[in-house]
């Protein structure tokens, strides 16, 4: 066929005059197209010749800006080479001037030092040490090679060499002056020389000698009152009031010593030494500190018989003897012990602080600063102070150990029944309270330690005392079980309470071991409310000894340890429930079980006729009342949360034995309806005898009485899968509690779409 | 409430200077912090990881090794999940201590705690103690083994992550067991320990 494009025609192709035609009808389509496309083309014309006009127009007006913008840059091109003119010779100015002012100071130093070692001798033979210092203090000013260089070329040379010499001489003297002069002073004790010798050092740019020797006299007045003090503490007489503390007391004395030198003489040295010392003068009396430290524990050691109590106490708890302390005898070093250490703790971060800011005023220089404050850390966490008190703190921690193991052991030898306090009648046993008030006196009297490890440490060690030995007590009470028998609880526990005040036990056997269980099942629920209580108060004694001292990093520290605390509430938790079964297979039900069938066997049958139907149930009364004797005689001895979970377990006891029963007796309507009615009165017992709602327990059997009153099978429909009623029960038990009525056809019952 | 499935207490413990601070830097921060001073008592750090598509949150406490901190130390045991026992391979004494240590695990530690044996500076030349030794006192004590280099970051994080994951299976299989049950009864076997990741386990091969 004809192809697209004229270009390519192929005339051959034009085989018919049809082709011709069609061929023919498409050219001129394309000229009447082409025509339309010159014609839009023309149209644009005059546009474009009125542009070019202007164009040309502008075009000669741009030429005068070409010259200017030429003559401009003419004209920037040399002011610059100007202005490099005179900033070079404003540069040349600045030397020169800096040369003559150069030249001044040289003049000056020259005749300074003209003067300088005139005066120097006058004022050593005159003995005044401040003037001469001064003189020398100008001499070590000058730049001495500089000197020489331009006394040379001024040949001055001679004159000024010999001056220089003797100020050499005179500094070398001077400093043996002063040095050997503060040394007189120091043994004289005549405390104003010293002073006055200790400000003349940094004149001499002896700054480091300087300190050292003032320090190490700050350091021998510090060893003289701390000898002093150590000896008083020694001497100290038993009925002394502060005789239990003399050595945390002398050690207190030590450290305030250093507190107020360092109070005394920071100004001092900052004046004359200027900022950033206080890192050396402690390093100096660090070394003090260390020395007067280690003789008071010493002493400590000695006269408390502190090495043989620890060895004694650390044989025994690793099972090498049975020799034993008196936890009693332990109570007034271990008091000590937490002073000792929180005195050190308080000290310590005195001098953190007074350090720390002294760097951070001085040293300008992160990196500088980083490494004195790392210098800082290792002067303090290396210091024998530190040392020894980490060993008596690891020590106090045994021995406060020993204490509260020690100590409950005694408690628990010690436990005997007793009443519960306020208004509650019910039986505990005194051990509960005793280990609690044990656990919490030891961590509390940790808490004055302000060291947060030994905190934690005994914080983690009251929890393993209580997790594991504490709980395994009360378990193992609880493992002997609820004895079974005839005689009630109530009189069993009339009689014990009876024997309370007469003083004497008399009880049977069972009765006392029934009465035991009662009371360590008390305990255990009264033991999870101590552990709660005793979590807040420690949470609130922390606050208010560590006040702002802690960081967050240490709050969580010690608030993770505290979460032992927790493990312990599981463990009692997991006991409680344990002595809960004992009671419920020993005590519960057997009970349940001949209620249940004398309630059962009271009426023969639930098929039974419209006027048979009763309001009152006697069968159900009866039930009700043993359940209720029942109870009370539990109400007397458990403690309310006991109770509460007592009869929660007694209901759940009862719900599970009776659907196992009704799933084999047969109801008519009015049958099933008499049992819901028996059972609202059940319910409505339960109900009023606790503050728990006990209808979930129960929500199975009432599902149960809604089937057994369906007038229809169809009827189901009506309450399955609609309303509010979530089903407990599953389909299967919906169709077989169906068939338990006889008036109900099976078929139905298996057509039903559930 | 902060979210994770199971929060599990890991002890490090061994003689000063084999690097436990180093371990758990390296592990928690990713550093090896060079002259790393001694420990003062105690220290924790928190580490939460994912054991498959399980959030674990490992509070890992950093025990001073010097012998006055012990009563500190101490008082860690017996609530660990996990102990791991440090020693340093370039240092004979530190082996030589193993004993000492396996004594306080055995007198403070739960005897269901997981008890890991590390070999750590695998990176020094100098090493005193072959492999085969190290494993060989692990099996020997039922303890897992590995050895690491905290300077290297060698180990490390595989170190933290087996024992997550041992934890993990430890809880799951120990969740049915009667919760009437006391004190603790029998210690766990390691060979009964199910075998799911023990392929792959570095501890397999000691089991």
């Amino acid at each position: 066929m004809a192809s697209q494009s004229i270009d390519l025609i192929d005339l051959s192709m034009l085989k018919t005059f049809e082709d011709i035609d069609q061929f023919e009808a498409h050219i001129a389509a394309k000229e009447v197209e082409c025509s339309e496309k010159i014609y839009d083309l023309m149209k644009t014309r005059d546009d474009i010749e009125i542009q070019l006009k202007t164009i040309s127009q502008r075009l000669s007006s741009l030429k005068p800006v070409e010259a200017e913008a030429e003559h401009f840059a003419e004209v920037i091109k040399s002011t610059a080479v100007l202005a490099e003119d005179v900033s070079a010779k404003v540069r040349q100015l600045d030397k020169s001037k800096n040369r003559v002012a150069e030249c001044q100071q040289r003049v000056n130093d020259l005749l300074d030092l003209q003067q300088c070692s005139e005066g120097v001798a006058t004022e050593m033979q005159n003995e005044d040490y401040e003037k001469a210092a001064g003189h020398v203090h100008r001499f070590l000013t000058i730049d001495e090679t500089k000197l020489k260089h331009t006394a040379r070329d001024v040949s001055e040379g001679k004159n000024m060499d010999a001056s220089f010499h003797k100020l050499h001489h005179a500094e070398e003297q001077l400093k043996l002056v002063v040095s050997s002069k503060f040394d007189d002073a120091v043994r004289e004790e005549d405390v104003a020389s010293v002073e006055r010798f200790f400000k003349i050092f940094p004149l001499l740019n002896m700054h480091e000698e300087g300190l050292k020797r003032f320090t190490s006299y700050l350091s021998s007045k510090l060893r003289e009152s701390s000898q002093k003090n150590l000896n008083g503490a020694k001497i100290t007489k038993e009925s002394d009031k502060r005789a239990s503390v003399i050595y945390a007391d002398t050690l207190t004395l030590l450290f305030e010593g250093i507190a107020r030198i360092v109070e005394i003489h920071q100004p001092l040295i900052e004046t004359y030494y200027g900022p950033g010392r206080m890192l050396t003068v402690m390093e100096y009396l660090q070394k003090e500190c260390d020395f007067e430290s280690k003789q008071i524990i010493e002493e400590f050691r000695k006269n408390r018989e502190f090495n043989k109590k620890i060895q004694l106490v650390a044989s025994f708890m690793s099972n090498k003897s049975d020799n034993k302390i008196d936890p009693k005898d332990l109570d007034l070093v271990l008091s000590e012990l937490t002073l000792l250490n929180a005195r050190t703790e308080l000290y310590a971060r005195f001098v953190r602080r007074r350090v720390l800011s002294d760097i951070e005023v001085s040293v300008t220089d992160e990196a500088e600063k980083a490494k004195k404050i790392a210098f800082l850390e290792k002067l303090m966490k290396d210091s024998e102070t530190l040392r020894t008190m980490q060993l008596l703190l690891g020590q106090y921690i045994l021995l406060e150990q020993y204490f509260m193991a020690q100590s409950v052991q005694k408690a628990v030898e010690l436990d005997c029944l007793v009443e519960a306090s306020g208004e509650d009648t019910y039986v505990l046993s005194s051990m509960t309270d005793d280990v609690f008030f044990i656990v919490k006196k030891c961590i509390k009297r940790s808490l004055g330690s302000q060291s947060v490890d030994g905190v934690c440490a005994v914080i983690n060690n009251a929890c393993g005392i209580l997790e594991s030995d504490f709980a395994d007590l009360l378990l193992n009470q609880l493992r002997q079980g609820f004895p079974s028998g005839y005689l009630d609880l109530a009189q069993a526990y009339s009689v014990i309470s009876a024997s309370f005040q007469q003083g004497k036990i008399q009880a049977s056997d069972i009765e006392k071991s029934r009465t035991q269980f009662v009371a360590y099942l008390n305990n255990t629920d009264v033991s999870m409310e101590y552990v709660t209580s005793l979590k807040s108060s420690l949470d609130k004694s922390i606050n208010e000894s560590f006040g702002s001292n802690l960081t967050q990093y240490e709050k969580d520290k010690i608030a993770s340890c505290l979460s032992g605390l927790g493990s312990v509430n599981i463990r009692l938790k997991s006991v409680s429930e344990f002595g809960f079964s004992q009671l419920r297979s020993s005590a519960v039900k057997p009970r349940v079980k001949p209620w249940l069938d004398t309630f059962f066997h009271a009426r023969p049958s639930y098929e039974i006729a419209d006027e048979d139907f009763m309001d009152e149930s006697a069968s159900m009364q009866t039930l009700i009342s043993d359940l209720d004797s029942f109870f009370k005689s539990f109400k007397v001895c458990l403690s309310p949360s006991t109770y509460e979970a007592f009869v929660a377990m007694v209901t759940n006891e009862i719900s599970i034995q009776m659907e196992k029963v009704l799933f084999k007796i047969k109801f008519n309507r009015i049958g099933g309806l008499q049992f819901d009615k028996e059972l609202r009165l059940l319910v409505g017992y339960l109900t009023s005898s606790t503050t728990w709602s006990v209808r979930d327990k129960f929500a199975r059997l009432t599902q149960f009485t809604i089937l057994l009153t369906l007038e229809k099978v169809s009827e189901v429909s009506d309450y399955w899968g609609k309303g509010p009623v979530t089903w407990r029960l599953t389909v299967t038990e919906v169709r077989q509690i169906l068939s338990l009525r006889s008036d109900f056809r099976l078929d139905d019952i298996k057509r039903l779409k559930l | 409430m902060e979210d994770y499935k199971f929060l599990f207490k890991v002890v490090l413990v061994g003689n000063a200077g084999v690097g436990k601070t180093c371990l758990v830097r390296r592990f928690t921060q990713g550093l090896f912090p060079p002259g790393q001073g001694a420990t003062i008592g105690v220290d924790f750090m928190i580490k939460t990881v994912d054991i498959n598509g399980e959030k674990v949150k490992l509070q890992i406490w950093d025990t001073a090794g010097q012998e006055r901190f012990r009563s500190i130390t101490q008082s860690y045991y017996r609530s660990a999940h996990a102990l791991i026992l440090v020693y340093d391979v370039s240092s004979q004494p530190t082996f030589d201590c193993l004993p000492d240590w396996l004594r306080e695990i055995e007198e403070y530690a739960n005897v269901k705690v997981l008890r890991v044996l590390v070999g750590n500076k695998t990176d020094r030349e100098d090493r005193e103690i072959p492999t085969y030794v190290g494993e060989d006192f692990a099996s020997r004590n039922n303890m897992y083994f590995m050895e690491t280099s905290a300077k290297e970051a060698d180990n490390v994080e595989k170190l933290f992550m087996e024992i997550a994951h041992a934890l993990i299976e430890q809880a799951k299989v120990r969740e049915p067991v009667s919760k009437y049950e006391g004190s603790p009864g029998q210690a766990l076997n390691l060979n009964n320990r199910p075998q799911t990741a023990s392929n792959e386990n570095c501890c397999s091969r000691l089991l």
